[in-house]
């Protein structure tokens, strides 16, 4: 999920200009974070849940929407505020110790995440291409290497986030396919247990698209992101508008993938098992124009999200270890940030060439993700009421109180998601 | 010797009594005017001392950071009874851990 890093892009492109510019700025910032909101572990979980439950977690979509505005939000503003990435001042206030369990946990679940999304990007240009995607593993993972390498940070992000809205087409084909509204609306008011599936089953796949949601990388993007293009405290309206209006108008493109499958997959009884079934409601509804729209819209949300992960995966190390990172600075500046980000993708084509399925690898990284989103997200909710840090811009009493009581959703999510992947045998 | 040497030791008072673990060092940056401070070498005050944690105070131990509650209040609990002892109370540092005077004071830990 993108979006993330899309502070005050216009206005501060052109310095400080007309209200018109800065209009733009806004609506580029807001549109590069709904398009980069999904990623692989969205489409997947969405379409599969879906095909299953119908809209009855739609719930847990909006819960999880409602909780990652929350967490970005404080990210950015610790960045913006003090100048540093979170997991810097983790690092620093928490302690070596305290600070390695959370970097452990992220960056493997990031790792996971960018196996995941690396896998998506060649199964995307599998379904444009009819080459199977193993062969298109080498290329997808070089060229998240090359565009990490040498394209600027705020080009990648708007590039991407942009293109991704192509997956409004989800949303068009719902409409496009004429549904009973009145059913999907009381599915998704009135959630229940589909007769046929166990309430493990049920309550697995809420966990995993909670953890789709709230996937742990999303912040740490977020707050590097801030730091990449030098968010001050000016940015910060800007930052909470991209936040607050674009993940939310994102998550709706994530309910409009499942009530697509909601709509077609149900009723004739197809589980998702593979990424041409995630687009396939809308090869039925749209048509050849169609499926190009959301193959350009899956290719360019998973391979957004790749450039992210990896990024990601250099941040969290190198911050935690101290080392020089950015893509603001020159490679040779960077250089165990860059290295780390190379071999972090060939981990992930390592693992791929294994021929695991890489809707599997995304179904478990979502749910591991659950697993971790404590250790992320306890420590960022601590530095954000840390004054020596923050200022006058910690947290307010009202914020800590509602991150407080996701706080515990998280906890129980957490600690609930292997239990229930033993007892669903992972959703079976 | 580094910090990493003696964060996690045991404690011992004088007459070989267990106190606790050290948990952080107190620093203090003097002899350098304010606008300077990050100049001046950081002096090593103290050892934190927790009984019943080997964890990290996770900066709770400053006076004005009481948000999130919960947390805060788990934090202070997890460390309760813990001090802080001045470097002039240590007495000796070996492979078992810290060895205090006799008659070393138990400084209040918080800041601020």
């Amino acid at each position: 999920m993108s979006g993330k890093g899309s502070g005050s892009l216009a206005d501060q492109a052109t310095g400080k200009s007309s209200a018109n510019l800065s209009i733009l700025g806004v609506a580029l910032g807001i549109l590069t974070a709904i398009g980069g909101f999904v990623d692989i572990g969205d489409l997947v979980t969405n379409a599969v849940v879906g095909s299953r439950f119908g809209l009855s977690l739609v719930w847990v979509t909006v819960l999880g929407v409602v909780g990652i505005c929350i967490f970005a939000q404080i990210s950015g503003r610790v960045a913006a505020v003090s100048g540093r990435a979170t997991f810097e001042i983790i690092r620093e206030r928490l302690g070596p110790r305290a600070s390695l369990l959370n970097l452990l946990a992220s960056f493997f679940i990031n790792l996971m995440t960018l196996t995941a999304e690396v896998g998506g990007v060649a199964l995307a240009l599998q379904l444009a291409s009819s080459v199977h995607y193993l062969a298109w593993v080498p290329v997808a993972g070089f060229a998240v290497w090359l565009v990490v390498w040498r394209v600027k940070f705020k080009i990648l992000e708007n590039v991407t986030g942009l293109l991704g809205l192509t997956l409004i087409v989800f949303a068009v084909c719902l409409f496009l396919l004429n549904p009973d509204w009145n059913h999907l609306f009381n599915q998704a008011t009135r959630p229940a247990v589909p007769e046929g599936e166990a309430p493990a089953t049920y309550w697995y796949y809420a966990v995993a698209l909670f953890g789709a949601a709230m996937t742990p990388y999303e912040v740490f993007f977020f707050s590097s992101g801030a730091v990449e293009e030098k968010w001050t405290v000016k940015d910060l309206s800007q930052s909470r508008l991209n936040v607050l209006v674009g993940f939310p108008l994102g998550g709706f493109l994530s309910v409009a993938i499942a009530a697509c499958a909601a709509v077609v997959l149900l009723p004739a009884g197809i589980g998702v098992t593979s990424l041409s079934q995630v687009v396939l409601p809308v090869a039925e509804a749209g048509g050849k124009l169609a499926l190009a729209f959301v193959i350009v819209g899956v290719l360019a949300a998973t391979f957004g999200a790749a450039l992210e992960t990896t990024l990601s995966s250099g941040y969290t190390l190198s911050q935690f270890f101290g080392w020089s990172w950015g893509k603001f600075r020159r490679p040779v500046r960077a250089a165990r940030f860059h290295l780390v980000m190379i071999l972090c993708l060939l981990v992930g084509m390592g693992v791929l060439a294994t021929g695991v399925d890489p809707i599997k690898v995304t179904e478990y990284s979502v749910v591991f993700s659950a697993v971790a989103l404590p250790l992320t997200y306890i420590p960022i909710l601590i530095v954000a009421n840390d004054p020596d840090y923050m200022g006058r811009h910690v947290n307010g009493r009202l914020l800590n109180f509602t991150a407080l009581v996701f706080m515990v959703i998280i906890l129980l999510a957490a600690l609930a998601a292997i239990p229930l992947m033993l007892l669903s045998g992972a959703g079976a | 010797m580094i910090l990493s040497d003696l964060l996690t030791a045991k404690v011992f008072d004088d007459a070989g009594v267990r106190l606790g673990r050290v948990i952080d060092g107190r620093f203090a940056l003097d002899g350098r005017p304010e606008a300077e401070a990050s100049l001046a070498q950081a002096r090593l005050v103290g050892l934190l001392v927790s009984p019943h944690s080997r964890g990290s105070y996770l900066g709770y131990e400053r006076r004005d950071l009481n948000a999130p509650w919960p947390i805060a209040k788990l934090e202070r609990w997890r460390h309760r009874g813990s001090f802080l002892v001045l470097w002039e109370d240590l007495h000796s540092i070996d492979d078992d851990g810290v060895h205090l005077r006799a008659g070393f004071t138990r400084h209040d830990i918080r800041l601020g």
